[in-house]
């Protein structure tokens, strides 16, 4: 068919009609448009180096316990980071109490001079008494390779460092008080005893990743 | 005549005390010459839809999610109220913002700084439920940006802040029916 429509009008009335197909039809611009993995995927990236605020390096390798991993991508500079941040250090014990291990990330690498720089790490970690791994992300590459977009986020892995819950930490970052789903408290209960999450991914609002690209 | 007097200071204190208790000045409401018009309404997962469609066969419309301590958000600003004052006649810019400390004071205030003079919103409501709401695409990252054709057909969506030339280019490809 396509060859007689060829030999009859030739390939140029064929270029045209699909030109004017496209251009018929609402072409959707979608930029800059990071992709998260997906619940099941292998954690990436588990044995890149990474700095702490304690001086030391490690790997999330090294950071999972028998259970699983908590990656938190964070910041200094998020006013969502910091209304959550009174529940992160309870949620890195709840984890490590559960035989998981918890880590946070900092990947905005457009501001080390605005704010997210290893010292001012430091002294955020010193400040709220960090209870846990603070690490920074060099080259936002972690940020990139798991396709998260914004601070705070949550990726849990399990015991085979598969993916098992991504998102939020709670439904109310505004107000501990008056959280009525713990989204990753439950998570975590959950695959420390064994039980299927749900749900397995949830969206809240945050600080875009300050990426160099 | 003492009868008459108490209730009659009764009333001015309580009059007095009501005209205490009310605010000066509404900083979410500007004049515009007739009737004062909110810059800042509260807005749910459920408004949004019926806020966008409004404007359905008459202007395109450009949906910016922002907040007034977002740099990125705060870099992209003057390039979309630029446009709509540019193309005021085709194009409707809704702005959402995300902000939580003292809204109703630091976004108007902001918003009058950058001469934005029409309503815009305040997300109201759960992150689960706004999000998906606004597109199901969003990841709740701050900015984000939705453009629609007149004819409410989307024909751009980021997460992340852009350039003037980007916003001109999509918000002009809107204005041209998509």
């Amino acid at each position: 068919m396509k060859s007689a429509i060829i030999e009859r009008f030739g390939s140029g009335v064929l270029t045209l009609l699909l030109i004017w197909g496209a251009s018929i039809l609402p072409v959707q611009a979608q930029m800059n448009q990071v992709k998260p993995i997906s619940i099941g995927t292998d954690a990436p990236m588990t044995d890149v180096d990474l700095e702490t605020t304690d001086g030391e390096m490690t790997t999330l390798q090294a950071s999972a316990m028998e259970k699983g991993l908590v990656v938190m991508f964070t910041c200094n500079t998020c006013p969502y980071v910091k209304a959550w941040e009174d529940r992160f250090n309870e949620v890195s014990q709840m984890a490590k109490e559960q035989g998981i291990g918890f880590i946070a990330l900092n990947p905005n690498t457009k501001y080390r001079d605005k704010g997210d720089s290893m010292d001012d790490m430091k002294k955020r970690a010193q400040d709220y008494n960090y209870q846990f791994t603070y690490a920074l992300d060099k080259n936002n590459q972690l940020a990139d390779a798991y396709g998260a977009t914004r601070t705070p986020e949550i990726f849990l892995f399990n015991s085979d460092m598969k993916l098992v819950y991504h998102g939020a930490i709670d439904d109310n970052y505004k107000s501990k008080a008056d959280v009525q789903k713990t989204y990753l408290k439950d998570a975590l209960m959950a695959l420390g005893n064994g039980n299927d999450i749900m749900p397995k991914t949830t969206k809240s609002l945050g600080c875009s990743i300050k990426r160099v690209r | 005549m003492r009868r008459k007097i108490i209730p009659l200071m009764l009333m001015l204190a309580a009059g007095l005390m009501v005209w205490q208790c009310s605010p000066k000045e509404d900083p979410a409401e500007v004049q515009t010459g007739g009737e004062p018009e909110t810059l800042l309404e509260p807005i749910t997962a459920s408004q949004i839809d019926s806020v966008v469609k409004q404007y359905r066969g008459e202007k395109a419309v450009l949906v910016n999610l922002w907040a007034t301590w977002c740099g990125p958000c705060v870099e992209e600003f003057p390039h979309i109220v630029e446009l709509q004052e540019k193309y005021e006649d085709q194009l409707k810019v809704i702005f959402i913002s995300g902000d939580f400390t003292d809204p109703y004071v630091e976004v108007p205030k902001f918003l009058k700084e950058y001469k934005v003079d029409w309503t815009t919103y305040l997300k109201t409501g759960n992150d689960q439920e706004f999000i998906p709401a606004v597109d199901p695409t969003w990841s709740g990252a701050l900015p984000f940006t939705k453009i629609y054709d007149k004819q409410g057909n989307v024909v751009a969506r980021w997460e992340n802040s852009a350039d003037f030339e980007t916003f001109h280019k999509h918000v002009k490809n809107a204005i041209n029916g998509g």
